[in-house]
């Protein structure tokens, strides 16, 4: 499913991100890579951009770029 | 004997705490805020510790050493060109993982490095502990744990720097990949070696060779031998090949697996019972229905923070400059035997230009409290991200949003203000928007001329006016992404940052930084143009009337201009001409010109200086009781009192109300409002936009929008009426 989907509070894993390679790369950097946790943890009003938990920290993404991240839930936990 | 210099450059993640380290280190005055990559340009800090003189250089904050944004270039720039004796890696050691990616990436480039664990302060609250000396030994680098807000750690990390600075040999300490790539990478240094050894001489080996490998080759500046290139290509297949994964992916994930390894043996977290601030005020600032609200609230303070309790402090400048200060130096000119035209020059050419100036200043100041706030607190990333949807269609990112707000106080805050934007597209487009935004100054032309020409419709036609620059700079907005910007969209990734207070020093000391960089960069131009326009209205010398100066004939000459938008009048012309200097002033112009009034108009009163002296000393504490009347009134609480009406010259109205139309006065009114704001912002674009010729476009654009939306409002009115 794609991160946008995601439902807030819930654990999940990253599976795949389809960006043009600038994107990419920036996103990887930050941590975004596959296998990572990640979390929806506040969404913005009129479809904004969306607060998500990775490693440590917080970090808004658009939810035009959350439907291009490929995300499967956590189990086992 | 001359002290040893160290060379030290401190880089880290953005908002790590870089700026406020150096400052407590240097104790020189850097900027510093909360917004992540405020810091764009190299800034430095020179000063003694033992026997050596240390030179530190903060570079941009940056997440990595490989994409080519400005500030990585910068970065990576830097310290291969530059080869700094020792680099301070600030790390936030509450978020120590991914600030860990930069610090391995340092080392690829072999960085002589010493690492800052920030935030030590807040992750010892958070309950997290980091292991010192392990970190040390995993990493072959000295790290020290420091505080920078509580300045606490400093003289152990300058040991440490200085300990680096006086080693002898370079540890080798490689951060192995698997192993497989590993022989690849040794593959690809031996080929260079072989083929083009010069590049081995100017980057260090195994940043280089990963580089290559991930295609980023932006700091390479000589063309690559083809072998070296063919071989490079062969790795990245071989890669593909065997992990099914591009090569950047591979590699930033080799990168993170030593991380995750390497913070796994060093970070311990104590669950500790504290409730997470953060957390909770996001709750309540990025709420659905309450966080646009409580946003905007927060904006109406600003506004009213910025301008109504800096007005006294202008108006008390205003008073002393004009009735002190100019009739003194007149006065005092006249007893010396200076002609009168010597006399003018000085009281309204030098010291009219110098007041121009410092009515900015208590603006900017109060601007810049309530910004620094703003920033140093976390909320301006709430704000963007806030805001984000709304201007995502226009192409820019929520980050533009207080920029624009700020400018229908003053454009020239709103172009500073645009600082904290580190796109450089979505910084000029902003900057480009700015003068559409109705300022105060425009207001004062606007209440003249509708208690002329529309006193049924005052709020209406002034509304229009502000709702119409609006909708030109969201119009000129799309045209530049279509033509200039070629509307790619801009991608948003926004770190939301903890909530921290920032501290009064860091606030007071933040604005005063900035206003002082204003008077000493622009207060010179504006001064030079308010010169200009004197000599203006005074050449030839001993001219009587405005109509005869030079500034008449100009007037008369660009009058012809207008005619097609209704006023081609060359009074008209003239008045616009002067507001270019400044808004302010088009009134007083306007009184000059249509009651055609000599110019010099001195006042032969004498002057009693301890009595003005008095004068003004009270002024000012009754500038100050205002100011905190006004504050009050932001909170509710009225004891400012009501408004007092304007009052307009009774011959100047009759004169004007001849001269207009009701339609030419709104289509004067529209081009007021859309050409240029004043000199002041002309110069704040350069500067923020570090070139004239940004400028030269604003400029362009200002005059073109508003001849035509004036002549379409013009002609549409002339069809209707
Ligand atoms: N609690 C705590 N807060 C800190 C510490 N160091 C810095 N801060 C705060 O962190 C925020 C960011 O500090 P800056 O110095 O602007 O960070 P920077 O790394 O220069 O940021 P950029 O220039 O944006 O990359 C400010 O609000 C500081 O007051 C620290 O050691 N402890
Ligand atoms: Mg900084």
């Amino acid at each position: 499913m794609k991160l946008s989907e995601a439902e807030k509070g819930k654990r999940y894993r990253i599976c795949s991100l389809k960006f043009p390679p600038h994107m990419k790369r920036k996103l990887l950097e930050l941590g975004l890579f596959p296998g990572q946790e990640i979390e929806i943890v506040q969404d913005a009003p009129f479809g904004g951009p969306v607060k998500i938990k990775v490693k440590d920290y917080c970090l808004a993404l658009r939810r035009s770029e959350a439907e291009n991240i490929e995300i499967e839930e956590k189990n086992g936990r | 004997m001359a002290d040893k210099i160290i060379k030290v450059a401190v880089a880290g993640n953005p908002n790590t705490g870089k700026t406020t380290l150096i400052n407590a280190i240097a104790g020189t005055n850097l900027h510093v805020g909360n917004w992540p990559g405020v810091t764009l340009e190299k800034k430095e800090a020179r000063f003694k510790y033992r026997d050596y003189e240390i030179h530190l250089i903060d570079l941009p904050g940056t997440y990595s050493l490989s994409n080519d944004t400005a500030e990585e270039k910068i970065a990576v720039e830097f310290l291969i060109k530059e080869k700094p004796d020792v680099v301070i890696d600030v790390v936030d050691s509450t978020n120590l993982e991914r600030n860990l990616y930069l610090t391995v990436q340092l080392l690829e480039l072999e960085a002589p490095l010493v690492v800052a664990l920030n935030m030590w302060d807040e992750a010892k609250s958070k309950g997290i502990d980091i292991d010192v000396e392990k970190l040390e030994k995993l990493l072959c680098i000295r790290a020290v744990p420091t505080s920078a807000v509580k300045e606490e750690g400093i003289k152990e990390l300058l040991d440490a720097v200085v300990e680096i600075y006086e080693r002898k040999e370079k540890p080798k300490c490689v951060l192995h990949f698997e192993d497989q790539i590993e022989e690849h990478i040794k593959g690809l240094i031996d080929k260079i070696k072989e083929v083009q050894p010069i590049l081995l001489d100017l980057y260090p080996a195994r940043y280089l060779a990963l580089s290559l490998i991930e295609g980023n080759v932006f700091f390479i500046d000589i063309s690559l031998n083809n072998e070296i290139q063919k071989y490079v290509q062969n790795v990245r297949e071989e890669i593909e090949k065997l992990y099914h994964k591009d090569p950047v992916t591979f590699i930033v994930e080799e990168r993170y697996s030593i991380i995750i390894s390497i913070y796994e043996q060093v970070v311990k977290k104590h669950v500790v019972k504290s409730v997470d601030i953060t957390f909770l005020l996001d709750k309540v600032f990025l709420h659905k229905l309450f966080g646009l609200p409580i946003f905007f609230l927060l904006m109406w303070i600003l506004f009213e923070f910025t301008f109504e309790l800096s007005s006294p402090y202008v108006d008390w400048l205003d008073e002393t400059l004009s009735s002190f200060i100019a009739p003194l130096t007149a006065q005092l000119l006249s007893s010396l035997g200076a002609s009168e035209w010597l006399q003018s020059f000085v009281s309204e050419g030098i010291i009219g230009g110098v007041g121009f100036v410092l009515v900015f200043v208590p603006v900017l100041f109060f601007l810049y409290v309530f910004m620094a706030f703003l920033e140093g607190s976390g909320y301006m990333a709430r704000a963007a991200f806030l805001m984000d949807r709304f201007m995502s269609v226009l192409g820019l990112s929520g980050k533009s949003f207080i920029p624009m707000i700020i400018g229908f106080g003053c454009n020239v805050p709103a172009v500073y203000a645009t600082r904290t934007l580190e796109n450089p597209k979505e910084k000029i487009l902003t900057v480009l928007m700015i003068p559409f935004m109705s300022c105060g100054a425009r207001l004062t032309v606007y209440a003249f001329f509708v208690t002329i020409f529309f006193t049924q419709h005052k709020t209406a036609v002034i509304m229009s006016l502000y709702l119409l620059g609006i909708a030109v700079a969201v119009i000129v907005a799309f045209i530049l992404q279509k033509v200039y910007f070629k509307s790619q969209s801009l991608p948003f990734i926004l770190e939301l940052p903890p909530y921290r207070l920032p501290t009064v020093r860091f606030i007071l000391r933040n604005a005063w930084i900035k206003t002082r960089a204003f008077l000493y960069e622009a207060g010179t131009f504006i001064l030079a143009t308010s010169v200009v326009i004197w000599f203006l209205l005074h050449f030839p010398v001993g001219v009587k009337k405005t109509e005869d100066s030079v500034f008449g004939h100009i007037s008369k000459a660009i009058a012809p201009v207008f005619e097609p938008l209704g006023f081609g009048n060359w009074q008209a012309a003239g008045a616009l001409m002067s507001g270019f200097v400044a808004k302010e002033v088009v009134i007083a112009t306007m009184g000059n010109i249509y009651a055609g009034e000599v110019i010099q108009e001195t006042e032969e009163e004498k002057i009693d200086i301890k009595e003005k002296l008095v004068q003004m000393g009270t002024g000012f504490l009754q500038a100050n009781v205002e100011a905190g009347k006004k504050l009050l009134s932001i909170f509710g609480i009225d004891l400012a009192g009501g408004e007092e009406e304007e009052e307009f010259e009774k011959t100047l109205l009759d004169t004007v109300k001849n001269a207009f139309t009701p339609l030419t006065a709104f289509s004067f009114l529209v081009f007021l409002l859309l050409y240029t704001p004043c000199m002041a912002t002309v110069f704040a674009i350069k500067q923020e936009l570090g070139s004239w010729k940004w400028a030269g476009i604003s400029v362009v654009i200002s005059f073109t929008s508003a001849w035509i939306v004036a002549f379409v409002v013009y002609h549409l009115g002339r069809l209707v009426f």
